[in-house]
């Protein structure tokens, strides 16, 4: 059961302030992610991958086409055309999203972002201070650093911490933007395993990563965009394979 | 037929209160029995008395009393004073009714600082005189914001200023003029008559009439009338006691005293109502 | 309903309130003054709806109007137009712009609370910061001083305002404690509806931040519809999931936080957001 349908996608920016060109990003996307799916966007950079995913989520107002979420009610909302408060609510349980950019909440205790994070998604208070010790735990964040603010964390930290946060109480569809692109191996390790495990638990994963090897363990599709369009889609081994993009990809 | 200057009368020796004045009163004051504690302005005359001496007080009690009523005036609870004399002189010799002293044949009752120690009968007028009546003055000096207080019964700012004394003194300083909730509707400032006085409006089987001269303003506490002082439900209103404290000359030790000086230099104390003080003297 | 505050069509235009002062007014024409009348239309059509526990951003600079709107729910001014309904005020069925000034001051005690940029707006600087408390919550009927007392220290404990400068005239206190006790007094009914005008401007940065956490860890908390009215992203970005761009008096561009920040629409936000980027 696909959990997202993406048809037609178009986002054009339009940009006021340097002489009111336009420029394009996608170009009439078709994309689904079934229950259980991990389908890795792959592409050049610049190929709108990044762009998708900030459609999906509505950081980026799509411009034309349909985004089709179904929710765990079952009913699907079209997440284009989805007034914003609607969005707002979706975004949480239904929807969530881990960006590559390593935005720490200011002043605010590690343990506390994490846990609130899955308050704000339904939790019980206690219960989310027990699944965000578990995951820091998981994700390797030193117990020491639980109460110091975001700020003072390393790059890799931050990430790790905004994963955390971002798959506690896991979402229906969870969207990531290179989740491990400032992880030393060990971490990237904890990292590729926990998200595989949520794959394994049903939620329906679209991501972008900049290296291969995490395409190759974890994605069960993977999508290629050129220029914003989808120029191939099947299983990994075989899209990565006849693509030319191997090189550009892993690089 | 009368011209209505005729009927007004003139403006001769004894006119010191033509009767259109006297009927704005009277429909101030009707107005004010009608919306108790409401402060109704009036267009307050020059009064032939010394400032600070009641002329809103005098102005109502000219326009109430009539050659058949007993006028008993008092000063700080004294109808010896000079103050006192002098006026109750001025409006009987204007008017040709009765002097009294004795409060329970008195039949108007003019005073600034006291509510006499006998109750008063629902046959009998109190008429207060106010140097200021307006009781927000004490948190709010724009005339406007006063209005639209009262307006809105917006009294917040009053239970804020009971509310800093007691932190800051660890009791409610306020003590004359203490400011009650009329009708549980308009706070008024009851002149300065001591907290002791208070609870004698409340519940009253006479008419209270506030006539302020000087401000332009008249209000009422017609008789059956709930008059509440300002207080919170667990710092009880406290009436001035002196534990131990008695009249030098009668013995009461439940009236209102105040201090004398004594010959010996020790305190001394005596009823500031000197009706009640001689009328129980008389009984013992 | 799932609205706690909702504002339809709200216009406030300074002079002429006729239709012949609206042309030639708005973004297109980059003024907000009636070229036909000299009035200026300080806000028109302005709508918003605000669910319990969400924040609403109003952006924009001085003069587009976002203070207008912020005083005219608030009750401070009378609109020219437009509607304003409380799901806590007759379950949301009375317009209450529409109530005469003193039910209006009344939703100022426990339905709608404002927090000012300057908190002697807010606050009477020459009582104490309970006393200040005490005002809103007699307002209320409170009549128990020693509940008042408890309830206010209850809440300066909450704003992080050291209970032992309770009793101290607000005038003795710091810009950002003073904001802290505005927010307090602010709070101390449980209004349903918190309107934040500028909380942090004018606050030294570091006092800010503090004050801004504040507010964040509150509006979580406490579950109140909140609209926050300031030029500054970094305030809009930290309060609210929401947010509504006001130029010339007119809703140019409404949309979710992020997406203002990141894909701003309007030619007029874009500006704001390349300026507020550096
Ligand atoms: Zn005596």
């Amino acid at each position: 059961m696909n959990v997202l349908e993406i048809r037609g996608l178009v986002k054009t920016f339009t940009l006021h302030t340097i002489d009111g060109r336009t420029v394009g990003a996608l170009h009439g996307v078709d994309l689904d992610v079934a229950r259980g799916e991990h389908v890795a966007l792959a592409g050049s950079s610049g190929a709108g991958k990044s762009s998708l995913l900030r459609c999906v989520y509505r950081t980026y107002v799509p411009t034309a086409g349909r985004i089709l979420l179904r929710t765990s009610e079952g009913t699907p909302v079209d997440l284009a055309a989805l007034p914003d408060s609607e969005v707002a609510d979706l975004r949480g349980r239904e929807l969530g999203y881990v960006s590559q950019f390593l935005r720490a909440e200011p002043r605010r205790a590690v343990l506390d972002v994490v846990a609130r994070a899955g308050a704000a998604r339904g939790m019980d208070p206690e219960a989310a201070r027990d699944s965000a010790a578990t995951a820091l735990r998981r994700l390797g964040i030193d117990e020491r650093l639980w109460a110091m603010h975001t700020t003072v964390l390393s790059g890799g930290q931050k990430q790790r911490v905004n994963l955390a946060a971002g798959t506690i109480s896991p979402p229906r569809l969870l969207l990531l933007d290179e989740p491990v692109s400032a992880l030393d191996p060990v971490n990237r390790e904890a990292v590729l395993a926990m998200i595989a495990d949520l794959t394994d638990a049903g939620v329906a994963v679209l991501s972008v990563f900049h290296d291969l090897d995490a395409i190759e363990r974890l994605a069960t599709r993977v999508v290629v965009l050129e220029e914003g369009r989808v120029a191939a889609d099947g299983p990994p081994a075989a899209v990565l394979r006849d693509s030319e993009l191997n090189l550009e990809v892993a690089r | 037929m009368r011209t209505v200057t005729e009927l007004a009368g003139t403006g001769g020796p004894r006119g010191i209160f033509d009767e259109l004045s006297k009927r704005e009163v009277r429909r101030a004051a009707l107005t004010a029995v009608a919306v108790p504690g409401y402060q109704v302005p009036f267009g307050s005359r020059e009064m032939p008395v010394a400032r600070g001496w009641g002329s809103g007080g005098l102005q109502v009690t000219l326009a109430l009393v009539g050659p058949g009523d007993r006028l008993k005036v008092i000063d700080q609870g004294e109808d010896g004073g000079v103050n006192a004399a002098n006026l109750r002189r001025l409006v009987v010799g204007h008017v040709g009714c009765e002097e009294e002293t004795d409060t329970r044949r008195a039949t108007l009752i003019q005073s600034r600082h006291r509510i006499p120690e006998t109750p008063l009968r629902a046959d009998q007028t109190l008429v207060l005189q106010v140097p200021v009546p307006e009781p927000l003055r004490a948190v709010e000096h724009d005339v406007r914001e006063q209005r639209r207080m009262h307006a809105q019964e917006d009294y917040a700012r009053m239970w804020v200023g009971l509310y800093e004394d007691l932190v800051r003194n660890g009791v409610v300083t306020k003590s004359a003029g203490y400011p009650c909730m009329v009708n549980g509707r308009y706070l008024i400032s009851p002149t300065p008559i001591p907290r002791f006085d208070v609870p004698k409006l409340d519940q009253a089987e006479h008419l209270t009439l506030f006539g302020a001269g000087r401000e332009k303003r008249i209000y009422a506490v017609p008789p059956h009338t709930r008059v509440e002082p300002l207080v919170f439900e667990d710092v009880p209103f406290e009436v001035e006691h002196t534990p131990g404290a008695a009249c030098r000359h009668c013995g009461a030790t439940a009236s209102y005293l105040v201090e004398v000086p004594s010959m010996d230099g020790a305190v001394a104390w005596v009823c500031s109502d000197t009706d009640f003080c001689t009328r129980n003297r008389e009984v013992r | 309903m799932s609205w706690a505050l909702k504002v339809d069509g709200l216009g406030r235009v300074y002079g002429e309130q006729g239709p012949r002062s609206l042309p030639g007014t708005g973004p297109e024409h980059g003024t907000s003054v009636s070229p036909a009348t000299g009035a200026v239309v300080a806000a028109w059509d302005v709508g918003f709806e605000v669910a319990p526990g969400e924040a609403l951003g109003i952006v924009g600079e001085s003069g587009s109007g976002k203070s207008t709107v912020m005083r005219c729910v608030a009750g401070d001014e009378r609109p020219s137009r437009g509607s304003a309904y409380l799901s806590a005020y007759d379950d949301g069925r009375t317009d209450v712009l529409a109530l005469d000034d003193g039910a209006r001051r009344r939703l100022r005690i426990d339905r709608v609370a404002v927090v000012y940029q300057d908190p002697a707006a807010g606050l009477d600087l020459d009582t104490s910061a309970g006393g200040n408390i005490a005002e809103r919550l007699t307002a209320a009927g409170g009549r128990h001083f020693g509940r008042i007392r408890e309830r206010a220290a209850e809440l300066l404990e909450l704003t992080e305002v050291p209970l032992s400068r309770m009793d101290d005239p607000v005038r003795t206190f710091s810009g950002g404690m003073r904001q802290r006790v505005q927010i307090a007094k602010a709070l101390a009914n449980r209004p349903p509806v918190l309107l934040l005008d500028e909380p942090t401007t004018g606050l030294d940065a570091s006092v800010a931040a503090g004050v801004l956490d504040l507010l964040r860890n509150l509006l979580e908390r406490l579950g109140v519809a909140a609209v926050v009215v300031s030029h500054d992203f970094g305030v809009i970005e930290m309060l609210t999931r929401r947010v509504m761009v006001m130029q010339h008096g007119r809703v140019v561009e409404t949309g979710l936080t992020d997406q203002l920040l990141e894909d701003p629409q309007h030619p007029y936000s874009q500006r704001l957001v390349a300026a507020a980027r550096g």
